[in-house]
């Protein structure tokens, strides 16, 4: 026979286990929370593992052919036909050209001049125009190198048939014979949709546990559970579990769904992956717990969210490349946690890295991580003390 | 009647003026509003580039002459590719894991006899395929670069029997091809859309949360003119935004302003009528302000940010996105923003951007006020 227990404080792990049972049960319970936090995020990798494709292809281009002869024609259709440049129609004249491209109706104009076959023919220069649509800087770029190398293509060619009509040598040539590693045909989607990923997840677990945080404060409900035997730090652990498994499950569904739809490879180490995953968790859901920590209303706590979001994804390499920024620039990408889980991410998916590549970027998530956990936790204590 | 329009009027103004104090009184609403666009502009105007120089390549010279190195002296002079040692044996994927080198070359042995024996020569480039934009890159410097090596090598022979054919290329409207230009109406847009609709959906659903909307309702305001008197200061706030955002690109990143400046703030608070009312949409569905940032993040900023053709060019969307595309009010105004500021358009060329701004707008305020009505009856 037992006696009642005298009443004392449970278990770390008995009062650990109640907050997570309670807190996860809460969670779960919230269909619009749960929809919002589970389906949302695979339905947006679907959309936008689409929608993001930086190719340059089909740009329409208008051909203002002053020559009309079949020359000039021949070449206008050989350069359109090439895929990066795709026929609009055709222009009288420069200035019509140039009034289409205000329009919007095209994107780039050929301009040959008159005398151009006459010119190719007897061996005279000639010079060929090609107007840009510059608002978009990238396809402007792209168009321009395609006309470029159609007409450097054509003047050696021709130099060449010269010489071997004259009965000359050959002259040498060098050709550069590119290969392309992990993804030969150049698609986006196995770049973008991890990183798309690493960005949805910020928002899902900074964004939610930073305003939870202070929803809980804004009703005094937090202050309430702390006259329980409970200890403010299992309790914080407790409150942010449901949130680490949460981002856990995400992981693997957009990693599963980028590898079935997207056909993103997985080729290096899975637990390189779930340690970066881990990691990357603890500094979101610090930063999460810190913004609470500051904001007295749920709106505050929103955008101190959004104002870590914002920059982080900017700054992460996620839609730019980080080298493509400002010396400086790249110095602040250090401090970014994101930055580092999009390179373990795409390290170990693409290019089959392990612990050896990635170590660097595994340890200053570590370090982040720890650091912001701290500084969280104890303005976590300092404000209910 | 208008006795009742005046006072009706009087009220909605009530309304406005005491939502402006709200405002005033919260700096971290005005700062979202007025100093984050700012800080935005700043981050998204140096941040997003793709031009890429210095692209670390891994070279390896397996010819070891005087022609095979002024070939790598010719690849690096420009400055846009940059040599790395170590693409030794198969050495370059882990260049490439570690991110220390985005391509690897290698000149064969033989390069030089080659090229004085007049015969072919292959220089072999293995490129970092995972980041496609920054393989186009590599791959067409590189072979932009290597052509350049080539003519330079054969030019005495080449240039007596044909003279060159040249390309002029003209970039109309932003010559130096800068990114900045084309982020910051892209941006302008973002920035409206997050103040429009996050700030009225936050707002609107703390009301519902604290049951203080029910408290509004009792007092002899009308419940239209409840809503028309929470959503004007925030109307002037995006407008004031949009004046900044173009001020400070002006200033910060030389863009232009070719069109009409009235132009382009009819089109932005065309934009601002429906943003706002999607904001009171989603405060009315969403009840609460943790469903309603989640809501109107998925609804209005995240679509505003990938489909409306600010970053990611519309064309390259597979069919079904590009008609999604079509409802996302957000493409009209970046659309009608690039052709004022940086083609100088006119009505007669943006009219279908402003019909689709003002459908949209409609559409959504009707949508909005029945439930509205609904939520309440």
């Amino acid at each position: 026979m037992s006696t009642a227990p005298a009443p004392h404080r449970p278990s770390a792990r008995v009062q650990l286990a109640a907050v997570f049972r309670k807190e996860v049960g809460q969670t779960i319970r919230d269909r619009r929370v749960m929809f919002l936090l589970m389906v949302a995020p695979l339905v947006q990798t679907v959309v936008f593992g689409f929608a993001v494709d930086f190719d340059v292809d089909r740009v329409p281009t208008l051909v203002a052919d002053g020559d009309r002869s079949s020359e000039s024609r021949s070449h206008a259709r050989r350069l359109l036909a090439d895929g990066t440049l795709a026929p609009a129609g055709s222009a009288g004249s420069v200035a019509e050209a140039e009034r289409a491209i205000d329009r919007g109706e095209a994107a780039a104009a050929l301009v040959l001049p008159r005398g151009l076959g006459a010119d190719l023919a007897a061996g005279r220069p000639a010079t060929v125009q090609v107007l840009l649509d510059g608002t978009d800087p990238n396809r402007a770029t792209v168009a321009g190198a395609a006309a470029s190398r159609y007409f450097g293509d054509l003047g050696e060619r021709m130099a060449r048939e010269r010489l071997a009509a004259r009965g000359m040598p050959e002259p040498a040539r060098i050709d550069l014979v590119p290969r392309i590693a992990y993804n030969p045909e150049l698609r986006s989607p196995p770049f973008m949709v991890p990183g798309i990923a690493a960005m949805l997840l910020v928002i899902v677990t900074t964004l939610t546990s930073a305003m939870g945080l202070a929803r809980e404060r804004e009703m005094g409900t937090l202050e309430q559970v702390l006259v329980t035997p409970l200890r403010p730090l299992l309790l914080l652990v407790g409150k942010m579990a449901p949130f680490v498994v949460i981002g856990l499950v995400d992981v693997m569904l957009l990693v599963g769904l980028g590898t079935w739809l997207f056909d993103i490879p997985i080729r290096g180490s899975p637990a390189v992956f779930l340690a970066a995953t881990l990691l990357y968790l603890m500094t979101t859901l610090g930063v999460g717990l810190l913004i609470s920590t500051v904001s007295a209303t749920q709106q505050q706590a929103f955008l101190g969210g959004f104002l870590f979001a914002m920059p982080a994804i900017i700054l992460s390499g996620v839609m730019t490349p980080i080298r493509a920024m400002p010396e400086w620039l790249q110095l602040v990408t250090r401090l970014n946690p994101l930055r580092y889980f999009v390179e373990v991410m795409r390290g170990v998916l693409l290019r089959g890295a392990g612990f050896g590549d990635l170590w660097p970027q595994l340890a200053a998530l570590a370090v982040l991580g720890a650091v912001i956990l701290a500084v969280a936790t104890s303005r976590f204590h300092k404000r209910l003390a | 009647m208008r006795e009742r329009l005046r006072r009706s009027l009087v009220r909605v103004g009530a309304m406005a003026a005491k939502e402006t104090q709200h405002v005033l009184r919260d700096p971290r609403t005005l700062y979202m509003s007025l100093g984050m666009p700012v800080v935005l502009l700043f981050l998204f105007g140096y941040g997003l580039s793709f031009d890429l120089d210095r692209i670390p390549v891994a070279v390896e010279d397996r010819d070891h002459t005087e022609q095979s190195r002024s070939l790598l002296d010719a690849l690096t002079a420009s400055g846009e590719l940059e040599a790395v040692a170590g693409a030794e044996a198969g050495a370059a994927e882990a260049l490439f894991r570690r991110g220390e080198a985005l391509a690897a070359l290698v000149v064969p042995e033989g390069y030089a006899d080659d090229l004085s024996n007049r015969r072919g020569t292959r220089v072999q480039l293995l490129v970092d395929g995972a980041d496609a934009v920054v393989a186009n890159q590599v791959l067409s410097k590189a072979d932009a670069l290597v052509r350049a090596e080539a003519r330079r090598l054969l030019g005495p022979d080449l240039a007596d029997v044909a003279p060159p054919i040249q390309v002029r290329v003209f970039t109309l409207y932003n010559p130096e091809g800068r990114s900045a230009v084309f982020m910051v109406p892209g941006l302008a847009v973002y920035l409206l859309a997050i103040t429009a609709v996050l700030l009225t959906a936050l707002t609107i659903a703390g009301e519902w949360e604290r049951g203080s909307m029910e408290q509004l309702f009792a007092s002899p305001v009308g419940r239209l003119e409840i809503v028309l008197g929470k959503l004007l200061p925030y109307l002037v706030l995006g407008i004031l935004e949009l004046q900044l955002v173009v001020a400070f690109g002006a200033v910060a990143f030389d863009l232009p302003i070719r069109g009409n400046g009235l132009l382009l703030f009819a089109f932005g608070a065309m934009f601002l009528v429906g943003m706002l009312g999607q904001g009171l949409l989603v405060s009315v569905v969403a009840r609460n302000q943790l469903v309603a940032t989640q809501a109107g993040a998925l609804s209005a900023l995240l679509p505003s940010l990938l489909l409306s053709g600010m970053v990611f060019p519309i064309e390259n969307m597979p069919a079904v996105l590009q008609a999604l595309s079509r409802v996302v009010p957000a493409r009209y105004l970046v659309h009608a923003l690039r052709g004022i500021l940086l083609k100088g358009n006119g009505l007669d060329v943006l009219w279908p951007d402003l019909v689709a701004l003002v459908v949209f707008a409609f559409a959504v305020i009707v949508l909005a006020t029945a439930r509205f009505q609904r939520r309440l009856a």
